[in-house]
């Protein structure tokens, strides 16, 4: 690979995280949940193993899952404080993370809480941001339907007043990027 | 000629003149963007490449627009979203209009869309008592005090803090500290519930994807995430020249159009929506989505007789134009524009507001040509404002000022044969204010003086020194150095010989450029015309044309073809086109020749500045001058501001605000730079830019064979 993802991701103001293990992204998330002091917080589009992982090590906090009850919707999601998100691919040499949702309350997810996280696998990293055109193709030959695929490079920023960099000002103000490598 | 338009235009110039601070601040905006795209042109692999990319999939998909639009519709559809093909604004706003009612919604919230921009979306849906609000942090301050964007991708950059947390104390009633991070919360607390409360959503899209039925949305603050996904219905309102064919155009434009931006590849969101998604599980009110593409004259445009002007549809939005526009740097966009501002908007405005509110600011266009060479897509964004102007001008005529300008070569003829007469008259100031008064020629421009013998009279005369010459070469002369400056036309003339070029001098007009820069297309064509079929039987027989004007290069490689509707003739003969440095150097590396002539004494150990005119940043940029003296020992170093000098070829010699006094305050910048740089000269290769220069910064001006001493003399 001629791109690091977690470099790229970083100069966006992103932070990345490796890990060896679901059991250790479930970690980190509790360390970062720590950290910005998150009392509640709401997962979308994770596997079961990994769900259940992550309320084993945040077992203190209140955990919002799917499925999410549309008349609660959007409330109940912002009032999370970090939300956590699973990443169908990354396309390194821009940073970007894409998100691969058929549900808006996963958008919400990802889009209202002040901290995001995605979790990713190390073997759906693509190299080349032009990579991702075949993954984006066969996504949206899965669906025929309703799909939404989203490119998240960083947090939310704004240079909208005298073009000083902001972040969080309508989105979240940090996003995490955790990366699951099996094989290291 | 309607006055009024010039009276507005001056006083719009006087009133940007005397608040600098908006200016400073557009420039600052301006200068980081080019700065940011230059950045991320260096990270991307092949750099400026990916424009040849873009133009190609615009192109395409322009042409086959209808056939896409087809099969985009059929691809919506399929995945349940309603489409609606609005003609004009209006039919829009009442399509919108009827659904909110419909679903009794009275909170709409928005995320930047120029297309409603385009049709002024937000009034008539307010008056009906719906409440709507930008998001967009820049365009949701100018709503908040009703204004019009200032700058394409910075709507709002004209507002500093102070006055940015006045806007917010009044909207949210509380006092607003000056500083941004304070501004920056209140903004997050103002927008939630707008984004939370919000009915209907209402975006733009940057594309729609023929193949998939999707629409992209890009965002930094990723606020058309929330717009699109909350209200329990989303609208698109979609420009139908956005619609490409794949998934892979659309990586593309989704690459293309923050790289010229903002210098980021991609933008910090990029929503790929396909049909409309429930929210959560279980019983919750209906969810619906619909695109509305809207024509608005874009069918026009596409259609129009000339085939430049639907260039304009190969706009991705992305203001890079507006970035490097010199006159758009000092005015802003309420002032350089209608809706649509900057160089882009003036085609826009052409098309979908009309020829009189285009031509009413097209006039702001200087014709440096640097929107064209820095648009993704290559739109000839001079070519389509100089149809614009003609267009205008055969209702409205020329104002005399530009008449003048675009007989200039007829004036300098005259000047020539009335030597030495005329040198008195441009240098006495009595007389020049007489002619500023009545023809509009600045009195303040130190103007160069008029040669009693032309280039081509001495040329005649002279006898080659080439005894076996290894090629032949036709020399294009054009105005200045035929009547003004025959001793440079002969320098050139002789570094040529001695390279072993024989150098012929072929019948030739003028090249023209003045009447593309005031718009008189058919003297331009006719010029192009004369030129072509002057030119191209040299070129036929394999002999290069070399100019030693920049404007004069540009005009034949540039602009011919594509007067001439891309002629064979105007192809072949802009393909055997070249600048005086660029072919100078590259026969000097073919020949294996060691560099003749040497740095005069006067200027041996002397530190220049050079300067490139905008007209040959498409072609050489100047590097064949450059090293062309750094081979002969001279210490040269580019000096740049990254857009114009000011003078636009003729237009800084035209008095008054529409002229010389613009012209100056654009320049001032590149002075300051000259100045610090503690160069001793300038060098540059216009005739035009050195009469700037030289008033701007006090220091001599040369042309770079001015600093040799020839070999043997």
């Amino acid at each position: 690979m001629e791109y690091d993802f977690a470099q790229c991701f970083e100069k966006l103001s992103g932070v990345a995280h490796k890990v060896d293990s679901e059991k250790a992204a479930a970690e980190k998330i509790a360390t970062i949940c720590q950290e910005q002091d998150a009392k509640c917080i709401a997962l979308a589009g994770l596997t079961e193993s990994l769900v259940s992982q992550i309320e084993a090590s945040c077992s203190g906090m209140t955990i919002l899952k799917e499925p999410y009850a549309s008349n609660e919707l959007p409330g109940a999601i912002d009032k999370a404080d970090l939300g956590i998100t699973g990443i169908a691919f990354a396309m390194a040499q821009s940073g970007t993370m894409v998100e691969v949702t058929t549900n808006d309350a996963n958008r919400l997810v990802s889009s209202l809480p002040r901290t995001h996280i995605g979790i990713l696998q190390a073997e759906d990293i693509v190299d080349k941001y032009h990579d991702g055109s075949q993954r984006m193709r066969e996504v949206t030959a899965q669906h025929d339907s309703n799909l939404v695929i989203t490119f998240i490079s960083g947090p939310s920023r704004t240079g909208d007043i005298e073009l000083i960099l902001s972040l969080g000002v309508h989105g979240p103000a940090s996003c995490h990027a955790v990366i699951i490598d099996n094989q290291n | 000629m309607p006055n009024e338009r010039y009276s507005n235009l001056y006083a719009k110039i006087n009133d940007a003149l005397s608040d600098s601070k908006k200016s400073d601040m557009l420039l600052a905006c301006m200068k980081r963007g080019r700065d940011t795209r230059k950045v991320a042109l260096e990270l991307l692999p092949g750099g400026v490449d990916f424009r040849d990319d873009v133009r190609k999939s615009k192109e395409r998909c322009i042409e086959n627009h209808d056939t896409l639009k087809k099969q985009f519709i059929e691809n919506v559809e399929k995945r349940g979203v309603t489409v609606f093909e609005a003609k004009t604004g209006p039919e829009v706003i009442k399509y919108c209009l009827d659904i909110a009612q419909k679903r009794g919604a009275k909170n709409i919230a928005k995320s930047k869309s120029l297309t409603t921009e385009e049709i002024e979306f937000n009034k008539p849906i307010i008056d009906a008592g719906i409440d709507v609000v930008e998001t967009d942090l820049g365009e949701l301050i100018i709503q908040l005090v009703n204004e019009k964007p200032f700058h394409l991708v910075f709507p709002s950059v004209h507002k500093m803090a102070p006055e940015v947390a006045k806007i917010f104390s009044k909207a949210t009633g509380g006092k607003v500290e000056d500083d941004i991070p304070s501004i920056m919360k209140v903004v997050r607390k103002y927008l939630r519930p707008i984004f939370l409360n919000a009915e209907i959503g209402i975006t733009g899209a940057n594309i729609g994807i023929a193949e998939t039925g999707g629409i992209c949305i890009e965002t930094n603050e990723g606020n058309a995430r929330l717009v699109s996904s909350i209200g329990n219905c989303h609208i698109c309102v979609v420009g139908m020249e956005k619609i490409v064919e794949s998934i892979e155009d659309a990586m593309l434009m989704v690459l293309a159009h923050p790289v010229s931006a903002s210098g980021q590849l991609p933008t910090t969101y990029v929503t790929w929506m396909h049909g409309r998604s429930p929210l959560g599980e279980g019983e919750g009110p209906p969810r619906e989505s619909h695109i509305v593409i809207l024509d608005n004259g874009r069918t026009e445009m596409r259609d129009d007789p000339e085939p430049v002007m639907k260039e304009s549809l190969y706009c991705i939005r992305c203001g890079a134009c507006t970035n490097i526009c010199p006159t758009f740097g000092i005015l802003g966009g309420h002032k350089f524009g209608y809706l649509y501002p900057g160089p882009m908007g003036i085609g826009w405005t052409a098309g979908v507001h009309g020829l009189k509110e285009a031509a009413d600011f097209a006039q702001f266009c200087i014709s440096c040509g640097l929107c064209k060479d820095i648009c993704p897509a290559k739109i000839d964004m001079p070519m389509i404002i100089a149809e614009v102007k003609h267009r205008d001008a055969q209702k409205n005529g020329y104002p005399k000022v530009n008449k003048v300008m675009m007989g200039a070569d007829k004036a300098a003829k005259l000047g020539s044969a009335t030597v030495p007469f005329s040198n008195i008259a441009i240098n006495n100031k009595v007389l020049r204010k007489v002619m500023e008064k009545t023809v509009g020629l600045s009195a303040d421009r130190k103007l160069p003086p008029f040669a009693g013998t032309t280039f081509m009279q001495h040329f005649r005369k002279r006898t080659s020194k080439v005894t076996d010459p290894n090629r032949e070469v036709a020399f294009f002369v054009d105005v200045f150095a035929d009547y003004n400056d025959p001793a440079l036309g002969l320098a050139a003339v002789d570094a040529l010989e001695d390279l072993g070029c024989k150098v012929i001098v072929p019948p030739q007009e003028v090249s023209g450029y003045p009447y593309i820069a005031y718009g008189d297309m058919d003297n331009a064509r006719k010029t192009a015309a004369s030129n072509v079929e002057k030119l191209v039987p040299y070129v036929r027989k394999g002999i290069d044309v070399v100019a030693i004007e920049p404007t004069a290069s540009s005009s034949l490689v540039e602009c011919y073809p594509v007067l001439l509707k891309q002629s064979e003739d105007a192809r072949l003969l802009a393909d055997k086109t070249f600048e005086l440095f660029e072919y100078l150097i590259r026969i000097e590396d073919e020949t294996g020749k060691t560099p003749s002539g040497k740095l005069a004494e006067m200027f041996v150990g002397k530190k220049f500045g050079f300067h490139c005119a905008c007209h040959q940043r498409p072609l050489g940029s100047g590097k064949g001058a450059m090293e062309w003296l750094r081979r002969r020992g001279a210490e040269v170093q580019l000096i740049e501001t990254g857009t114009c000098c000011g003078m636009g070829g003729t237009f800084g010699l035209k008095a008054g605000p529409l002229g010389h006094k613009l012209s100056s305050r654009i320049g001032e910048k590149l002075f300051t730079m000259f100045k610090e740089a503690a160069v001793d000269a300038i060098v540059t290769e216009s005739s035009v830019c050195s009469i700037q220069l030289a008033e701007g910064t006090g220091l001599p001006v040369y042309h770079p064979l001015k600093l040799l001493v020839m070999g043997g003399k």
